[in-house]
């Protein structure tokens, strides 16, 4: 029974690692009606920057993690600056075919700038094993629980309550309207873009003291967000979050039932199964954030 | 028996019903035309009926054999043409390709033939050319059958989706807002084309919005309003018909 | 296609490089035909063709070595195995809508890579098969470079005559009605699926041959052979050279196999290089590309 339990919370973890980058994901989709190939290197960068903080230049975990996110907005920002905004208003074929190749431009240039051998970042929270109600767990894997609440929780706020947000929001259900009322388009868009950069950063900054860190991390990570985020119902962000954790929790579950070696391949399977059952998602194509 | 029946048919999307419980039935060699104000429901049956949109609730049955939900490449193969709203052509085409494209399906062919080319292969496109230039010729269109098909006009766009629609010769034609977005001189050359069809013995169903074209060339109006029938009758009738009036302009 | 010896004629003592640079240029030729029926003729933006190859590649080394089997009947089985590969995971995956249908042949492409890895009992994982025997036709044995060289322009040709009668003619209409306006295409009495399904699946099945000529020639295959790297250099080829076009697809195989062969050039400098391309053609592209995957005329 623990045994269970433990994959469960195990589930948990991965889950909330997928539903922060997912989230990401979905936004983009949402609010510009994006696809970005490149954002398992988000993801990638912020872990190699994280490590460089913490590891290189030995600031605190705290701060590490901070200096991880606020690099990852920065780069979210350029990234827009750059790339997105010459491609936002062509066709998805162009999209993904541009997000694609600056992902294997990032994936190449990290294997030349760090190398291809993995990298660790331990911290105390997570080298201690602790027991928890009778199950064995880490500090780290609680605290990325947690973070991920935290974070989801800042990202209602914020898209409920602040000005921007709720430009976002507007204009996840309808762009056009958005730009005649004088909202300023282009702002937003930069803006979704540094928060789910930013989301990328803070998640590698909770979860890479668990895994190891190596350039093409970015790749199988980015597939299980987006198998979220179709299974959710593109765009919809709640619906990301949910199938991020069942993501998870199946990943894991099998992972230990079944075979650990294929693991990363459920997220996949799990993908096909909804999507022949239900085309348009489990939660349907909603219409906005 | 109708040709075309249609038995309440009902579409809804996301708690807006754009068909209600709709029936319709066309009998071989009329020439019917569907109106109603804006947002009445009418491209809407259209899709319904020619495959596009999957319906919620109804029937549909062409020459008595139901096909609710076939998918559009078998209507077509059943003999139902159509022209779309927004003029659709393959712009990369040429102008003779369009037209070729759309009788291919419809001659008999197995999968070595088409990648060997027999000779009966050849002969069957020898034909469909033939065919090809005859209605290209019919709308104007002769000299420039080498053109892509992407540098035509919007109104040489139009007559050349009304002649690939006709390519197979399909005894069911429905056509989307034929007099829409194009000159004067243009509509009465849609309206000369419409009404010979209909002397050949084509049945016509169409969508439109200019009066002028429906009241004259119609043998019987159906109106829907926010998805309902709510008037059916010769050009005359509907003219009187308080209902039709109201919906109009009673607003 | 006397080249070879005109060149070698030029660069006296560089003989056997020289082949062997005409060797990968033509595999790579033909599989980015084999790519661009997917692509460029139905527009079907896949990204599971380094699944196909790798299908058809591993088939055939393991049938050599593990069951024996002769090179010829080794590469049919390459290439039914892809073909069958292609027809299992087109079906669920050509009915989900747009972007799905990238985001699943990837899914397809990543999950083939992580069985051919893990599998070790069965497909030796990073351990790579080893030792697999050079082709034998009809008793025919093929050791030298000069007749492996051969063996290739032979399969190229096949590769282009197929990619010639596949786009041409009606089949060609076809394809490039579904490409270019599904809705219309479906109104002309075209099956959108059926012609996606049938480009896709032949698209794989020569992928898997090209695989299996691939795995004979280095002797030695390894799971590194069928990542995402492999698309990328084909999309680099098919848009740098030319989509849609024979010619043009000759040229960026000559360009992106041969060229970074000579140049020496690093794999992974040659992918950022490749992807910094791709995304400048992508960019700046004249209407043109944009054009090729405008398939959905406004209805």
């Amino acid at each position: 029974m623990e045994d269970l339990l433990e994959q469960l919370l195990h589930g948990l973890t991965l889950g909330s690692m997928y539903a922060m980058v997912a989230t990401g994901l979905a936004l983009m989709f949402g609010v510009v009606r994006l696809i970005n190939f490149a954002h398992g290197e988000f993801f990638m960068l912020g872990a190699y920057a994280f490590w460089f903080s913490f590891k290189e230049l030995h600031l605190p975990y705290a701060v590490a993690g901070v200096a991880a996110a606020a690099a990852m907005t920065v780069f979210g920002v350029v990234y827009q600056r750059t790339v997105i905004r010459a491609i936002l208003d062509r066709t998805w074929h162009v999209q993904l075919i541009a997000t694609l190749a600056t992902s294997i431009v990032m994936t190449n240039l990290a294997m030349i700038v760090f190398g291809t051998q993995a990298k660790e970042v331990p911290t105390t929270l997570s080298s201690t094993v602790i027991t928890v109600g009778g199950l064995r767990t880490t500090w780290q894997r609680l605290l990325v629980v947690a973070g991920a609440l935290v974070v989801f929780g800042a990202l209602h706020w914020f898209v409920t309550r602040t000005k921007l947000g709720k430009a976002m929001r507007a204009m996840s259900q309808n762009r056009e309207a958005c730009a005649v009322v004088g909202v300023d388009v282009q702002k937003v868009a930069l803006v979704t873009f540094a928060v789910s950069a930013a989301l990328a950063g803070i998640a590698a900054a909770l979860v890479t003291p668990l895994f190891n860190i190596f350039p093409d991390m970015g790749a199988l990570l980015a597939l299980k967000a987006f198998a979220a985020v179709i299974v959710g119902g593109f765009g919809y962000v709640n619906g990301a979050i949910a199938a991020s954790f069942l993501i998870g929790i199946a990943e894991s579950l099998a992972g230990g039932y079944v075979s650990y070696a294929y693991k990363d391949a459920f997220a996949f399977l799990f993908m096909i199964a909804v999507l022949l059952w239900r085309p348009q998602g489990l939660f349907g194509r909603r219409i906005g954030i | 028996m109708a040709l075309l029946e249609i038995r309440a048919l009902t579409k809804r999307f996301l708690g807006v019903t754009a068909v209600d419980a709709v029936s319709l039935a066309i009998e071989r060699g009329e020439l019917v035309s569907l109106i109603g104000p804006n947002g009445s429901g009418k491209t809407t049956l259209f899709n319904c009926i020619t495959g596009y949109l999957p319906s919620d609730a109804g029937t549909i049955a062409f020459r008595g054999a139901d096909v609710t939900g076939a998918p559009p490449h078998r209507m077509s193969r059943l003999g139902i043409g159509r022209t779309f709203q927004l003029v659709s052509v393959f712009p990369r085409l040429t102008v003779l390709e369009n037209l070729l494209v759309f009788l291919q399906q419809h001659q008999e062919e197995s999968f070595f033939g088409r990648l060997v080319r027999s000779p009966r292969l050849r002969r069957l496109e020898t034909a469909a050319v033939e065919r090809a230039r005859s209605l290209l010729a019919l709308v104007g269109l002769g000299e420039r059958e080498g053109m892509p098909a992407g540098n035509l006009s919007y109104g040489q766009r139009k007559l050349l989706a009304f002649a690939a629609a006709l390519m197979p010769d399909p005894e069911l034609i429905l056509l989307d807002e034929p007099a829409a977005a194009v000159n004067p001189t243009m509509i009465n050359q849609m309206k000369d084309h419409i009404r010979m069809l209909h002397a050949q013995g084509k049945t016509i169903l169409l969508v439109e919005h200019n009066m002028e074209v429906v009241m004259d060339i119609s043998q019987r109006i159906v109106v829907l309003d926010h998805g309902q029938k709510i008037a059916e009758g010769t050009p005359e009738a509907i003219r009187r018909n308080p209902d039709v009036i109201e919906a109009y302009f009673g607003r | 296609m006397g080249l070879p010896w005109i060149v070698a004629a030029a660069f006296p003592g560089q003989q056997r490089y020289l082949l062997h640079i005409l060797v990968f240029t033509g595999l790579f030729a033909s599989l980015a035909l084999s790519y661009d029926l997917v692509v460029g003729h139905v527009g079907s933006l896949s990204l599971a063709h380094p699944a196909f190859f790798g299908i058809g590649a591993y088939a055939a080394a393991l049938l050599a070595t593990e069951a024996k089997w002769p090179f010829v009947a080794g590469l049919a089985a390459a290439v039914l195995a892809a073909g069958a590969a292609a027809l299992l995971i087109g079906v669920p995956v050509f009915r989900l809508a747009e972007h799905s249908l990238a985001i699943g042949t990837l899914g397809f492409a990543m999950v083939t890579h992580i069985v051919i890895l893990n599998w070790v009992d069965f497909t030796r994982g990073p351990l790579c098969v080893t030792s697999i025997p050079r082709p034998s036709i009809a008793g025919l044995a093929i050791t030298t470079l000069p007749a492996y060289y051969w063996l290739t322009l032979a399969a190229f040709a096949v590769a282009a005559v197929l990619y010639r009668a596949l786009t041409t003619f009606r089949l060609g209409r076809a394809f490039h009605a579904v490409r270019d306006n599904e809705p219309l295409a479906q109104a002309a009495g075209i099956n959108p699926l059926k012609y996606r399904m049938m480009a896709f699946s032949i698209g794989a099945a020569v992928a898997g041959g090209v695989g299996a000529l691939y795995a004979h020639y280095l002797t030695v295959l390894c799971p590194e052979e069928l990542t995402i790297s492999l698309t990328v250099t084909l999309l680099v080829i098919l848009f740098l050279g030319g989509v849609g076009s024979l010619r043009g697809i000759v040229i960026g195989a000559v360009l992106f196999t041969a060229l970074p062969e000579v140049l020496r050039v690093a794999p992974t400098w040659r992918l950022v290089i490749y992807g910094s391309l791709l995304l400048a053609i992508v960019i700046r592209a004249p209407e043109g590309l944009d054009a090729l995957f405008r398939r959905r005329a406004p209805r």
